[in-house]
């Protein structure tokens, strides 16, 4: 059974009813790394946030594990492009932020055990910390003191501390410069050999889609409808050089003719006229 | 050379200089004018001169409040000054700690949808209430002690203090929100170990800008109904063109707001050194 079953989902705002998606089905299987690729407010984001449980459908169901998710719980980690961290904590204490919730609640600080526990989840941030590719030293900086990268890897570290079962990435890297950038996808690769754990990575960058993802699903508008899945294809891992620039080509065909579709549509009236 | 002018950077002794310059002005005027006064009528008592508020300052802070007996001890302690400052500063605490419900109240407005449509066209609506208008029937209400001088200026200063907390806590990027979930917490969690720790230095700097306005409630109900406090005895002190103590009192009001503005600010500094103030 796969983890993940987006059934038939369709969302529109505002009035009158703006589509967004239309008629999503898609199925992903624990482990898989599936990157949503589309260009800018083609839906990638809000396909995301469905999965995540911070948007209710409005037809269709998203199902986690045979069980429908519709709020944000511990089953999915979270990066997002900004605000990933908790300004007003240090970088550990933003990473043990999620083992004090679970295990604490509230008021957990007023219970004496609190701070035998904290000893340790400091000690298992710290491993974190490292695995990431953080300096030790690091963990006591607050986010501004941090840069756009190392602020990502904590966020990172925060999410999978916690062990979900799926980690929801939306355009995570996207405000990092070029290097940073393959730093991260080299990291984030690794922790996903290394955890196993289903990432759900949205990108509007068709290279970082082909080497991060074992599975990439292309999402493109239609017209005046909503954004449809336009291609979804498995790309074979380790990837050969020589496939990438015909994966490319047929990644990127897809968003092109999309693009030459709605110029054509947007042209049709004038020149009738 | 507007770019030179808005780049420009005073350096430490011209930044000094140019900051006390307009208290040196005002001092030097004032006496200046109390002098020509003086010189014109010796008993001018609109603009004593110095060493008169300094005599009547002298006379405020060791003779006990007219009424009182003098207690055996320190004469300050029973003097006017600290017994006026006594009352004015417990009434002033006991309003600041009414603002902590209003902060919560304004954090739950701003993050739980149905606390929010409950109270928010309320306290919009009991926000644009002038609280002075309502000063007579607060007194009708309830009477002329304490309760009817701190309802002014529960009225006066909770509305602002609930709506900045509202949208302080409507700032807060919904990322944060939902990353806390997705980390386990609870609603109860997010509420006061995210969000609230986040808004806190905003809130404390959004009370320092309103604490003006809490002294203003209060010495408007001290002057009208009361026994004691800084208000009353500058109230009292006007019916007998009592200037050498009325300015002295002034400043020293003055003063004391600084005290309190100065010290929050510090305690913001030291409980959330992550703050950077734009």
């Amino acid at each position: 059974m796969a983890l993940i079953r987006v059934e038939g989902v369709s969302v529109a705002y505002g009035k009158p009813p703006h589509p967004v998606l239309a008629d999503i089905t898609l199925e992903i299987q624990e482990g898989s790394f599936v990157c949503v690729l589309g260009q800018t407010g083609c839906g990638k984001s809000t396909l995301l946030r469905l999965v995540l449980g911070a948007e209710q459908p409005n037809t269709g169901r998203i199902l986690i594990d045979g069980r429908e998710h519709r709020r944000p719980d511990r089953v999915c980690g979270y990066v997002p492009q900004k605000y990933s961290l908790f300004p007003d904590r240090t970088a550990l204490d933003n990473i043990t932020f999620g083992p004090e919730a679970c295990e604490f609640g509230l008021f957990g600080r007023l219970r004496p055990r609190f701070y035998a526990r904290r000893r340790a989840w400091r000690q298992e941030a710290f491993e974190y910390l490292v695995k990431t590719g953080l300096a030790p030293g690091d963990g006591h900086k607050y986010p501004d003191q941090l840069s756009g990268g190392m602020q990502q890897r904590v966020a990172i570290a925060q999410a999978l501390i916690n062990k979900p079962r799926i980690l929801l990435m939306d355009e995570a890297f996207s405000a990092l410069d070029p290097g940073t950038r393959a730093d991260m996808q080299h990291l984030i690769r690794t922790l996903w050999q290394a955890t196993g754990t289903t990432i759900l990575f949205v990108t509007h960058n068709t290279q970082e889609a082909l080497s991060l993802g074992t599975r990439i699903v292309v999402l493109a508008r239609e017209g005046s409808g909503g954004s449809r899945i336009m291609a979804d294809l498995d790309v074979p891992r380790p990837c050969e050089e020589s496939e990438i620039p015909r994966l490319v080509r047929r990644l990127e065909g897809v968003s092109r003719q999309r693009e030459d579709r709605r110029e054509l549509e947007y042209k049709a009236p004038l020149l009738d006229g | 050379m507007a770019f030179g002018l808005i780049h420009a950077k005073p350096g430490r002794g011209s930044g000094a200089l140019l900051s006390w310059m307009l208290f040196a002005v005002g001092i030097g005027l004032y006496i200046y004018t109390a002098a020509e006064r003086h010189r014109a009528n010796p008993d001018d008592r609109i603009v004593p001169t110095v060493a008169q508020m300094a005599r009547g300052m002298y006379d405020a802070v060791l003779q006990p409040p007219e009424g009182v007996e003098a207690q055996g001890g320190n004469r300050f302690f029973s003097g006017m000054l600290w017994k006026d400052t006594e009352a004015t500063s417990r009434r002033f605490l006991l309003s600041m700690a009414l603002l902590i419900p209003a902060v919560i109240l304004g954090l739950h407005m701003g993050l739980f949808p149905y606390v929010g449509v409950f109270f928010l066209r309320f306290v919009l609506f009991f926000d644009k209430i002038v609280a002075l208008s309502l000063l007579p029937i607060l007194f009708i209400v309830f009477g002329i002690d304490e309760l009817s001088k701190i309802m002014l200026i529960v009225i006066g200063v909770t509305p602002t203090v609930i709506l900045d907390t509202f949208n302080l806590t409507r700032s807060v990027p919904e990322e944060q929100v939902v990353k806390a979930f997705t980390l386990g917490a609870s609603d109860f969690a997010v509420a006061y170990r995210v969000v609230l720790r986040q808004i806190m230095p905003r809130v404390l700097n959004s009370i320092r800008l309103n604490l003006k306005a809490v002294m203003l409630f209060l010495f408007a109900g001290e002057m009208i109904a009361s026994t004691d406090g800084l208000a009353y005895r500058i109230a009292l002190l006007r019916r007998h063109m009592g200037m050498d103590v009325i300015i002295p009192y002034v400043l020293w009001v003055a003063l004391l707001l600084f005290a309190v503005d100065f010290g929050m600010r510090r305690l913001n500094r030291a409980l959330h050194p992550w703050f950077r103030e734009a």
